[in-house]
């Protein structure tokens, strides 16, 4: 039996369960070592041999579950949280009521970086993406020194500051490991490197080591935490990775591991004080990257320009009301003044953006936020699409399919939402969730044209897997004899919204690959009541005195279909916050710094 | 980067320094202060008629706090607000003021001033001995004594400076006879005609009410939120239902189109449209559960319908409200000891038993089950699971024929409970008023919070406060779009505003957060503020901290508790670390660090030993648990079976009987007038008995409008037996409830509470 390790420590420690619980423990110990468990056997989560009926026009037909087999858990990693800084004495306060507001935390999130061609993920896109790069067409954007488009990796440009020598009272001191240098020469150039952060510290752990629980580095900040980092794929060699990592100050870090290099971005919130809920280098660039902030604000940052305290721009076309977009442009790219950061600066609203995502084509932005809302963008355009709403509660966190087709969402109902992005609808809800769902991502290896897989955790501490197919997802779970008028609107609104629709799909088709495009057509024009229009509706909705951003009703649950998942297993003891797919392993990690690696069934072979 | 650490420096206190320019200001006493509530409640413009801008901490009696934060959830629920000023018919505003001319007494003015006073010799006495003055004052006392961000201080400090709001038994002037309804409606009426927008309310006459008629409350104990408020909803219908009975034979001889009149003037926004003006908390409390049994045996589906005024869910750990009402109502297997009896089999069988919504309520109260018994330790134990609640929700658990079943709710109200088991503690209520936000009431103390901070009783945090009942109110997506757009535009303007006054090296705070922060100023006379003659002679005793009980109880209360002294120091502010300091330490820092090191390497092993230790334990207590859960098991089999025996004589019984309905049920109306609220929510189930699918009767559409008359001519031999507003007389059940709640071993069972337990 696995047997889990007994709650690690932490100094927010759970006072009030510790003395709620009968026999209290032992008050933990504050360690400062990462520790690894190998449970035996422990822990598998059976993707069983599921047939699955899958009805489709004719008649249901039986589909085999080609992924079955069984993931076991390899090793259970737990990251130690590092003791307050001296600074930053813990405040006891004893009275519970204290409306002093709490620092944001997040919990543990990875990124996986390895240089292996083969660990990438199958790409799903029929053509090369041939996305144009954020900001083209502005003269004041285009990269000013010629000699930068040299590959040479010699030649990448790191950051000015060494954060081992730094005296910024924003770094508190970088533990480097004593071999640090033997293992990276010697180590395996195709191993996988993870970056983690827990709690004030930031930890770059090589996995593929034989000792991967012993830290690479650790960066320990004085007191801000970093939330969120990402890595660029475009700029990663064996001797240079860009990491920009966002704070529950705001100040954004740029950082390059190798030479132990930094910059800080969005210095003391200069440009935005609100703490950075994600962030993500910008698909194809090396510079730009895109941060959220707490605030409601996405704002696209150079990593070499320098900060500039911040005005609003004036808006483009002031004739437009902008108080009633769902986009404030605050600083378009287009702007002619690009010395300095940010490089734009956009507010959707004032609720926090829990999580955001870039389609596999580079275009789009699906963007969740605390207000129940996901919003999708074309964020080279700097427009808003479609806004959709959580059935209730607020979003949590979003994802999109590997063709581009499906955009998925966790929140705050316990479910997971499955939107067609070319239809412009709801596809299904996902029950299984125990508590709010953290985190959502596709597994590229278990996805094909036809059938999708993807992975859900959550606070209920569960890792939950799904299973769709484009055929069974086009069935509302009952069909009702009486139509609730009032959850669908009038009539008319209806009928715009189909015309809308078919306009929106032939606009978009052309981001889903050639394959799918007649299938969507298809399924359009079979409906019957779809209109198809004609090709200048689409320009009358842009500079017409319509709303081009369509506001979808929340659809209700007798007219949606509900997905069961296929596999759903409590696999900590504390709320599970990422969740990653590699090639051979899925992989989490939890609110107190337990990394886990279950092994993908080795017998199970890719069925495409 | 010195600049950088002063400004992180500050961002430590800025909890309790909204601004640099502060400090200074607080130190001048004449300099009349405003309190975070009265920062947040200015331009609101002239009093509102509708008591929707009146903002009153409640007195506490020594362990009222459970009647406080109920009765606060109650008032800032619009429909039931107005309800109760409206039924029977609203108070003029004339008569009200003459009334509350007697009741709301200002303070001393000069209370305020004599208290800085005292503050500042105290201060004196301690900058000579600083020793005396930590002896000085209620050394028990887990705070500062002068710690003038403890709720304590605060609450003295209200108590001091606002207006007091006595309420006066005023039923004879609703036509009524004194009852926990009306001195309900006196609270609410003296809050709505109250000059003042804040103050403190004092509910003695309220509480004198509630001891004379139940047993339980007339000690100082500890109660439970949740059970006060079943019964006072409970309380509120009979006492509501008993006064209509009175009053239609009063008014038997006129017309009854006029009776009528007289009492649909109530709520208008209530949007009620029952003829039956007496059923104002049915119509927004009460929801119907179904509980359809399937039996395994004949495959026969029966269905029985009961209403419920709130929700009464068990927890589990890392859960969320969403998903423990999805529990609720989750298939159940009755079999072995816990057979359902199947009538058309005839016999105990093996059944599927599931419980769904039917009916929605418009308020819908959701008792979290945080207090739960332990067989082994022969008492009730609080649960401090984590479960999430979000600010809105619908419920997945509803029928296919439940109407509007996609309702949307928002969460309104949270009444948390501070303590580590159900004997003692302290409650208080967390509340989204209509236009000024969240507001936490904690007794005399009214402070507005941000939103967030409602967030912060999920229960995984310390302090050992819980949520424990949910108040959601139905509202529509339009609403929360429209309030959400609100959010934006007010808080649009702060974050320039924030952006100039500087920010902090570790957690920078969001704009709707800086209004929290002036919490510590203190709570002073406005000069505006008509200031009466009387005086309070003393502040009255304080609630029992909740974190210290025994603290408190082994200090002895002073009869005459020292004056709050003001403290004038301003808050610590952390003095600046220079940078070569910081240097200094992180050098320190790194070779500390090595010994560290060395010394945890040996700790290891220790630790590793711990924790097989440990993992013993846990895998003992897990066998514990698992044991307990059978005991539980087998007791609850064991009381179905009870129940489903009670239920079969019952039946039998009823069939000896006659087949109408008054015989049938006077005796036990008897009962129920006798016993008080006890089996007032038997009652209530019974109402819909009709519609059990195996009834001789058709069901009851609208149960409603035919009573008063079928009813009449029975009741006038029997006035005091009978509630006419009883929709069916026949209480016939086949079906009776196969769960007794009664004998188990909840809390709640001290009476039959309308909430659905799941047994």
């Amino acid at each position: 039996m696995f047997v889990l390790p007994p709650p690690p420590p932490r100094y927010t420690i759970p006072v009030a369960y510790q003395a709620g619980a009968a026999n209290g423990m032992a008050v933990p110990v504050v360690e400062t070592n990462n520790t690894i468990t190998h449970p035996e056997g422990g822990c598998p989560l059976q993707v069983g041999e599921a047939l699955f009926l899958v009805p489709t026009v004719d008649s249901n037909v039986l589909i085999r579950d080609c992924a079955a087999g069984t993931y076991t858990l390899k090793d259970d990693l737990l990251l130690a949280t590092p003791p307050p800084h001296p600074s930053e004495a813990p405040i006891v306060n004893p009275n519970p009521l204290a409306t002093v507001p709490s620092p944001p935390t997040s919990g543990v999130k990875l990124c996986l970086v390895s240089l292996d061609p083969r660990k990438k993920p199958p790409t799903f896109l029929k053509t090369a993406v041939v996305a144009p790069q954020f900001g083209d067409g502005n003269p004041a954007l285009a990269p000013p020194a010629p000699p930068a488009k040299e590959k040479d990796a010699q030649k990448r440009r790191k950051p000015k500051n060494n954060i081992i020598k730094s005296s910024s009272s924003f770094v508190s001191r970088v533990i480097t490991h004593e071999t640090s240098t033997k293992r990276l020469n010697d180590r395996d150039q195709n191993g996988v490197f993870a970056f983690a952060n827990i709690n004030r510290a930031f930890q770059w752990l090589d996995l593929s080591s034989a000792s991967k629980e012993e830290h690479l580095t650790k960066v320990l900040f004085t007191k801000a935490h970093m939330l969120c980092h990402d890595i660029n794929d475009m700029t990663k060699t064996s001797s240079h990775l860009d990491i920009v990592m966002g704070s529950s100050a705001g100040d954004i870090i740029w950082y390059e591991p190798m030479s132990q290099k930094y910059a800080r971005i969005n210095k003391n919130g200069v440009i935005n004080n609100s703490p950075v809920t994600h962030i993500k280098w910008l698909p194809g660039s090396e510079n730009l990257f895109l941060a959220s902030h707490a605030n409601g604000v996405l704002v696209v940052y150079d990593k070499e320009k320098e900060d500039a305290l911040f005005t609003p721009e004036a808006p483009a076309h002031p004739e437009k009301d902008h108080s009633r977009l769902p986009l404030e442009i605050l600083k378009s790219v287009n702007s002619r003044n690009q010395k300095s950061n940010p490089i734009s600066l956009w507010k959707l609203a004032n609720q926090k953006i829990s999580h955001f995502s870039f389609s596999p084509d580079q275009r789009h932005l699906a963007v969740v936020l605390e207000d129940g809302s996901l919003r999708l963008m074309d964020y080279l355009k700097e427009e808003v699409l479609d806004i959709f709403r959580s059935y209730y509660g607020g979003l949590i966190c979003v994802c999109w399919s590997p063709d581009g087709k499906y955009i998925v969402t966790g929140g705050q109902d316990d479910l997971l939402t499955i939107w067609s992005f070319p239809e412009r609808k709801i596809v299904a809800r996902c029950q299984g969730h125990n508590s709010w769902v953290s985190a959502v991502a596709f597994d590229p290896w278990r996805c094909d044209q036809k059938t999708y897989r993807f992975g859900s955790v959550g606070d209920d501490c569960r890792l939950l897997l799904w299973d769709f197919s484009v055929g069974m997802l086009h069935r509302p779970r009952a069909v009702r004899s009486h139509l609730d008028v009032r959850s669908l609107g009038s009539i008319t609104n209806k009928l715009e919204q189909h015309h809308q629709n078919s306009t929106r799909q032939q606009h978009r088709s052309s981001i889903v690959g050639p394959g799918s495009l007649s299938t969507h057509r298809n399924r359009a024009d079979s409906g019957g009541t779809r209109f198809r229009s004609d090709s200048d509706r689409t320009e009358k909705f842009v500079d017409g005195d319509f709303d081009p951003v369509e506001n979808h009703p929340v659809e209700p649950r007798s007219r949606t279909a509900l997905l069961p998942p296929i596999m759903s297993k409590v696999v900590g003891e504390d709320p599970i916050c990422w969740l990653g797919f590699q090639n051979d392993c899925i992989m989490t990690s939890s609110l107190e710094g337990h990394i886990r690696t279950w092994d993908r069934p080795s017998d199970s072979v890719v069925h495409k | 980067m010195k600049g950088l650490f002063g400004i992180g420096s500050r961002g430590n206190g800025a909890s309790s320094t909204p601004s640099p320019a502060a400090p200074p200001v607080r130190k001048d006493p004449q300099t009349p202060q405003i309190t975070p509530l009265e920062k947040r409640l200015q331009d609101m413009g002239s009093i509102r008629g509708d008591g929707s801008d009146k903002f009153f901490g409640m007195e506490n009696y020594g362990n009222t706090c459970y009647c406080n934060s109920i009765l606060q959830c109650l008032y800032y629920s619009v429909p039931f607000r107005e309800a109760v000023i409206n039924y029977p018919r609203r108070t003029p505003l004339e008569s009200l003021e003459a009334a509350l001319a007697k009741n709301l007494r200002f303070p001393n003015p000069n209370a305020h001033l004599e208290a800085e006073a005292q503050a500042a010799k105290q201060k004196a006495q301690a900058a000579t001995s600083p020793s005396a003055r930590q002896a000085g004052v209620t050394p028990n006392q887990p705070q500062k004594p002068e710690d003038k961000e403890s709720p304590e201080y605060k609450k003295k400090v209200a108590l001091q400076t606002l207006p007091i709001l006595e309420t006066r038994n005023n039923a004879s002037s609703y036509g009524m006879s004194e009852s926990l309804f009306t001195s309900l409606k006196d609270i609410f009426e003296s809050l709505v005609g109250s000059q003042s927008r804040i103050g403190v309310i004092r509910p003695q006459q309220f509480l004198d009410v509630l001891r004379r008629e139940h047993e339980m409350f007339r000690t100082a104990m500890h109660q439970d939120a949740h059970e006060f408020l079943n019964l006072l909803l409970n309380e509120v219908v009979s006492n509501v239902e008993a006064e209509a009975t009175k009053h239609n034979f009063v008014e038997k001889a006129l017309p009854p189109s006029e009776s009528v009149d007289s009492l649909s003037t109530m709520t208008p926004s209530s949007g009620s449209k029952s003829p039956n003006t007496t059923r104002w908390v049915h119509e927004l409390f009460e929801g119907t559960l179904t509980s359809e049994t399937k039996c395994l045996t004949c495959e026969k589906v029966s269905q029985r319908d009961e209403v419920f005024l709130d929700l009464s869910v068990d927890l589990e750990q890392h859960s969320s409200v969403t998903s423990c009402l999805r529990k609720f109502s989750a298939e159940e297997m009755l079999c072995e000891r816990n057979k359902f009896h199947c009538d058309n089999c005839g016999g105990l069988q093996e059944a599927e038993k599931r419980m769904k919504i039917k009916r929605l309520p418009r308020v819908l109260a959701l008792h979290l089950k945080r207090f739960k018994y332990t067989e082994d330790l022969q008492r009730l134990q609080k649960l401090f699971h984590r479960v999430v609640y979000p600010y809105h929700l619908r419920l997945f658990n509803t029928t296919d024929d439940a109407e509007d079943p996609d309702r949307l709710y928002e969460l309104y109200a949270v009444v948390v409970h501070i303590g580590g088991g159900p004997y003692h503690g302290h409650y208080v209520a967390i509340i989204k008023t209509e236009d000024r936000g969240w507001l936490l009431f904690d007794d005399e103390l009214v402070e507005p919070v941000d939103k967030n901070y409602v967030r912060n009783f999920f229960g995984d945090r310390p302090g050992l406060a819980c949520a424990y009942v949910l108040f959601y109110q139905e509202t529509t997506l339009e609403a929360v779009l429209r309030e959400q757009a609100q959010e934006d535009q007010a808080t649009s303007t702060v974050p320039a505003e924030n952006g100039e006054a500087g920010r902090t090296n570790g957690y920078p705070l969001s704009p709707g957060l800086s209004h929290v922060h002036s919490a510590s100023q203190v709570p002073s006379d406005d000069p505006n503020r008509v200031n009466g003659i009387h005086r309070i002679p003393t502040a009255p005793q304080m609630s029992t901290h909740p974190e210290a009980p025994e603290a408190e109880a082994s200090a002895p209360q002073p009869v005459q508790p020292p004056q709050p002294p003001l403290p004038t120091i301003p808050d610590e502010q952390h003095p600046p670390l220079s940078p070569k300091k910081s240097d200094v330490q992180s050098r320190k820092e790194r070779s500390k660090e090595e010994k560290e090191r060395k010394a945890i390497e040996k700790e290891k092993e220790k630790a590793d030993k711990e924790r097989e230790r440990a993992e013993k334990l846990r895998r003992k207590e897990a066998d514990l648990q698992q044991a307990r859960q059978q005991m539980n098991e087998r007791r609850e089999a064991e009381d179905f079976r009870r129940a489903v025996k009670a239920s079969e004589a019952e039946m039998a019984k009823n069939n000896d009987g006659s087949e109408l309905g008054p015989e049938n049920g006077s005796p036990r109306k008897l009962g129920f007038l006798r016993r008080g609220s006890r089996s007032l929510s038997q009652r209530l189930s019974k109402d819909k008995e009709p519609r059990v699918s195996t009834s001789d009767l058709p069901p009851i559409p609208s149960p409603v409008p035919e009573a008063p008359q079928l009813e009449e001519p029975v009741l006038s031999p029997l006035p005091q037996k009978e509630t006419p507003s009883l929709p069916n007389p026949k209480l016939v059940s086949r079906n009776s409830p196969p769960v007794a709640k009664d004998s188990k071993p909840e809390k709640t069972g001290r009476w039959r509470s309308l909430s659905l337990k799941k047994s």
